[in-house]
């Protein structure tokens, strides 16, 4: 299988530069591979830092030390170290971020939301919003919300418009932080059954779910990041 | 694991549009701003945030060709060569200016010109780059104004007719029709109220979206920041402190002077 995600020595400690210099270390030594076709669920306490993790993965917090080698168009590149327009070019292309939480633009309907990353990737805007409808139909969102901005929507349905977003198109990369909460049982099976087609289609996926079953019917592998715990 | 990973190999335009190396200017013994390098690839929308005073207008102001910076070099890929802006002639940098540059002024009063016409307002500019053909200059002007949401109708009143919001739209629409390459925008959303400014910052992302533009706004609102652009610089009396991809920069501050500005937005 290919690798998709090579996590290298990788610590993170933040610093309170304001609240008198506090450090408060995270983990340390991190190292893991994730391949095609692989969901690695990360377990460990609130507070361990799984969410840190999958932020750095992404490239959006910045590890203290280490390296994340990302597999983009067939190329390693170090994210960490990278340029931000080549992680750019990565999220565009390869890494999608999935959270419970969708961030409002002004004036933007829910329908460009989602038909917006297949349009970065240069589908047409016929087949873009035919896909981006099929989605939304996908996980209830009803159809009279579709034209809307979402500033209105209920806290689940804007969640729902965010993970039609995001897997409207899966990216080789999937990470994915607690996105069944506050969705309803058949709109949470739904977002399962996405996130096993994107797996079964090649998608490396590293994910955190709170919910249980949630978690045992995704992953097909653990990583428990409390042994990576700083001795503080 | 020790594989070579170089992520400059994977660009496709190997060459920054604007390369701005140890730019730096001073007023007497006070720094306006000292020793900015960076570059800047076409596409790229780069933010200046800081609080009033960090030096961060002054900043803009040597990087569009306003004021001469005391030290450092400012070079524009644009055409054939690369131009080093303040070592050409004044003329030539005005016609940059002109063409591949443009500038959206905090108070609309500052780009437009009162006294014309919307319609007028825009055509000049055509004009100055040389269109004559009266039919297409109104064409042109036309669709720019329904591009900023401003009817066809309002297409011979005068600037000063037109509310702050509105303004601050034909100001743009006169900037963008001659298709600048890069253009320099001073806090665009200041001074407008919440409501204008949410219309206003939608129809800039979209346009410096789908027109491929390189932008650099000068702004001290961070949520303007994280919507409109791909990189931050964060300056701190006259110094750049902190620089990356937006949101690191917004959701992993490294620098005491940047966690204390986030900290102290209610929501980002």
């Amino acid at each position: 299988m290919t690798t998709m995600i090579h996590v290298e020595n990788v610590a993170k400690e933040f610093t309170l530069h304001n609240q008198g210099g506090v450090r408060l270390p995270v983990f340390d030594n991190v190292d893991f591979t994730v391949a095609a076709g692989e969901a690695l669920v990360l377990a460990g306490a609130s507070g361990a830092g799984k969410s840190s993790l999958l932020r750095i993965l992404y490239g959006n917090y910045r590890p203290t030390s280490g390296r994340i080698v990302i597999t983009h168009a067939g190329r390693p590149v170090d994210i960490v170290s990278a340029v931000p327009r080549t992680v750019l070019d990565i999220r565009r292309r390869t890494l999608g971020f999935v959270s419970q939480f969708l961030r409002v633009i002004p004036r933007v309907s829910a329908l460009d939301i989602v038909r917006d990353p297949l349009l970065a990737r240069g589908v047409s805007p016929e087949e873009a919003s035919e896909r981006a409808k099929a989605m939304l139909a996908r996980l209830n969102l009803p159809q009279r919300l579709w034209e809307l901005a979402p500033a209105t929507f209920s806290g689940g349905e804007q969640q729902r418009v965010n993970i039609a977003r995001s897997f409207v198109d899966p990216s080789p990369i999937m990470l994915i932080d607690e996105p069944t909460a506050s969705l309803d049982a058949g709109n949470r099976d739904v977002v399962v059954g996405l996130i096993a087609e994107a797996r079964e289609q090649g998608s490396a996926i590293v994910g955190i779910f709170h919910d249980e079953a949630v978690r045992e019917s995704v992953a097909t592998r653990y990583l428990d990041i409390t042994e990576f715990r700083k001795a503080a | 694991m020790n594989m070579q990973v170089n992520p400059q190999e994977l660009t496709l335009d190997p060459a920054p549009l604007l390369s701005v190396a140890g730019v730096s200017r001073f007023y007497g013994e006070r720094i306006g701003c000292a020793d900015v390098s960076f570059d800047l690839w076409p596409g790229e929308v780069l933010g200046i945030v800081g609080e009033s005073g960090s030096g961060k207008s002054t900043l803009l102001r040597c990087l569009a060709g306003i004021d001469r910076p005391d030290a450092g070099q400012v070079l524009f890929r644009g055409g054939a060569e690369p131009l080093d802006i303040y070592s050409v002639a004044e003329q030539e940098r005005r016609r940059l200016m002109r063409t591949a540059w443009g500038i959206v002024h905090q108070n609309p009063r500052d780009g437009l010109r009162m006294d014309v016409s919307a319609g007028g307002n825009v055509g000049e500019r055509l004009m100055d780059n040389g269109a004559r053909h009266y039919r297409k200059i109104r064409e042109a002007a036309l669709d720019w104004l329904q591009r900023v949401e401003i009817a066809a109708g309002r297409i011979d009143d005068r600037p000063r007719q037109f509310s702050g919001g509105m303004q601050q739209r034909l100001q743009i629409a006169r900037v963008l029709v001659s298709e600048p390459r890069l253009v320099f925008m001073d806090e665009p959303t200041g001074g407008l109220d919440v409501s204008v400014q949410a219309r206003l910052l939608d129809l800039l992302r979209v346009l410096v979206r789908d027109l491929g533009l390189a932008a650099i706004i000068v702004t001290h609102d961070l949520a303007v920041a994280r919507l409109l652009t791909d990189r931050l610089m964060v300056m701190k009396d006259g110094h750049v402190v902190e620089q990356g991809l937006t949101d690191q920069v917004l959701d992993d501050p490294h620098h005491a002077y940047t966690q204390l500005l986030t900290s102290a937005v209610l929501t980002v």
